[in-house]
């Protein structure tokens, strides 16, 4: 596989796990510090029967995705109830528990030296299909009665709950469905980069994902998309100044937050956009020359 | 016939005594008010009926059905829907999503119709959705449909959330000073467009309002709380006629 591939690769799959964070902080409000302990869940999944099962990868991929669903209900149980700021501090906790668990249990998970061997079976279509896919059906899930529920959540929890919402059931689903995309991401990583460093997964990496979410436009699935791809492939492109990249990085943040605090793309959706160009064509050309808001 | 009755209701906060031992009917398809000074604790009444506080004692039946210890979204499954004292819209979903979401909450599609997108789910969001339309045209806001609630004038963003407070299609539909903040032409609309969805909807309403011109034109009783107890009860005509009533609201203001 070329560089360019292999970097695009690695980008896309790190995308998947960035559109987590966008249920959960975009279209619910929840801030998770420790979701890259969820990347690090499907990794190890992967990893550990990739090495020692003959298992296909289908099977593997979807054992991890299970894997990474159940850690999530099981962490977001407790959490789901509590106040915004506690979760925020809860998740932190159990990212960095779930972290240190797998670098400790060195006779299972092969400690702080990781897997290695594994299987290289990822490639750029494949990554791009798969995305694509998870696309589908986070548009679909926005666009349902649980997209709006979450969002209603975000907005005010009280009067959400005094419409019939079950907020903490809404909350707990999107934990749950955030926790399985993560866990997807880390185990196609791990099909990707054929090793597993559990250090890797830390908080870091996830304050990271919250930081490129803001950048794009908390509640924007595409801004998120724009600005995932543009910091993952930002280090490439800044290779020489690889000591820089935080800098460079953080400070692009600052500047989007104070001069622009919808985020690049604000509430916009590309699939907007193409709705309106449609809409354009199909009315009198008088009309599209309007700019309407 | 009864469609709300409260016994004994109470609840403490630290140490103030926000609602001491209040008991109160209200009869089905009639319109109940509650009136008082600031601070007499009916907002809380209000909360404690709807499930946000839990009573530190007392009882709270709704259609014969013991609802006290049920938590808030399963009250608004029983049958109670309100506004709120200072408007809580979803800033980020459409006026027609706002009103939606009392329907949504009541969709039953899976995650998985969901995300797929299958047509069951289709269907169901697309009844909705005209549904909703139709809440929307009942309080004349069919035009502003596809914009945001903080886009709208004050009056309108009141009309919004009865709008959404009706889409579930309660059985008692409780109302936090919605007259609060209109102009005088609005306050008249809006005394009309109670009416109508009374008629359209063989309603229940408990009417929380300190303008005593909306209060006296629309209830059918009045009960007056301060600091926390009930102090009267009775029609228009008792309630005006009782010094105690008039006593407690000595030196408020009028608005
Ligand atoms: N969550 C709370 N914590 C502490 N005290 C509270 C709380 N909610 C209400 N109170 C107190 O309870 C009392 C009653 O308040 P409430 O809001 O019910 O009054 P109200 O009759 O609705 O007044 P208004 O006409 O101003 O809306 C007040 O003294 C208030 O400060
Ligand atoms: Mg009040």
């Amino acid at each position: 596989m070329g560089y360019y591939a292999s970097v695009l690769t690695t980008a896309t799959i790190n995308l998947m796990a960035i559109l987590s964070m966008y249920v959960l902080m975009g279209l619910t409000g929840i801030f998770s510090m420790g979701q890259a302990a969820f990347m690090c869940v499907g990794a190890y999944t992967a990893g550990m029967l990739a090495v020692r099962t003959s298992l296909p990868m289908v099977v593997v991929v979807v054992i991890s995705v299970g894997m990474g669903m159940l850690s999530a209900f099981l962490v977001g149980l407790p959490v789901v109830k509590l106040r915004r700021d506690y979760i925020a501090l809860i998740t932190l906790g159990f990212g960095e528990a779930i972290v240190a668990l797998l670098n400790n249990l060195s006779n299972v998970t092969g400690g702080a030296n990781g897997i290695n061997g594994i299987p290289r079976k990822m490639n750029i279509y494949l990554a791009l299909g798969v995305l694509a896919v998870l696309i589908f059906l986070l548009l679909n899930f926005k666009n349902s009665k649980f997209g709006r529920h979450c969002i209603a959540i975000k907005n005010d929890e009280l009067s959400a709950a005094a419409m019939g919402i079950n907020v903490p059931r809404i909350k707990l689903l999107a934990f749950v469905l955030a926790g399985g995309i993560t866990a997807l991401s880390g185990c196609l990583m791990a099909y990707n980069t054929t090793f597993i460093e559990p250090m890797a997964y830390g908080s870091v990496k996830s304050i990271d994902w919250i930081c490129f979410v803001f950048v794009g436009g908390v509640s924007s699935l595409t801004g998120t998309l724009v600005s995932g791809l543009i910091f993952n492939l930002l280090p490439e492109v800044l290779r020489v100044f690889s000591l820089y990249r935080i800098i460079v990085q953080g400070a692009i943040v600052l500047l989007i937050i104070n001069f622009m605090p919808q985020g690049l793309f604000g509430e916009y959706e590309l699939s907007d956009l193409v709705k309106k160009v449609a809409g354009l064509f199909k009315k009198k050309p008088a009309v599209a020359g309007g700019d309407k808001q | 016939m009864n469609i709300l009755e409260v016994t004994d209701l109470s609840i403490n906060f630290g140490g103030v005594k926000a609602v001491q031992n209040v008991s109160m009917r209200a009869e089905k398809g009639s319109i109940t008010s509650i009136i008082g000074p600031n601070g007499a604790g009916k907002t809380t009444f209000f909360n404690l009926v709807s499930g946000i506080y839990k009573p530190t004692s007392g009882k709270v039946m709704l259609d014969g059905e013991d609802i006290t210890s049920l938590k808030q979204h399963e009250i608004s499954h029983k049958g109670i829907s309100r506004t709120f004292q200072n408007i809580r819209l979803f800033n980020q979903l459409s006026n027609l999503q706002n009103v939606q979401s009392a329907l949504d909450a009541r969709a039953n599609y899976n995650v998985f119709e969901a995300v797929l997108g299958l047509p069951g789910k289709r269907k169901k969001d697309k009844e909705n959705r005209e549904r909703s339309r139709y809440f929307l045209d009942l309080v004349d806001l069919g035009d502003v449909a596809e914009e945001r609630p903080n886009s709208l004038p004050y009056g309108k963003q009141r009309r919004l959330e009865l709008a959404r407070a009706l889409a579930s299609e309660p059985k008692l539909l409780m109302l936090d000073e919605p007259a609060a903040g209109l102009n005088p032409t609005e306050v008249e609309e809006f005394i009309e467009l109670i009416r109508k969805i009374q008629g359209v909807f063989d309603l229940s309403i408990l009417l929380i309002e300190h303008r005593l011109k909306v209060v006296h034109t629309l209830s059918n009783h009045i009960y007056v709380l301060n600091f926390g107890e009930l102090l009267a009860e009775g029609n228009s005509e008792q309630i005006q006629a009782n010094q105690e009533v008039i006593a407690a609201y000595m030196g408020e203001d009028e608005d």
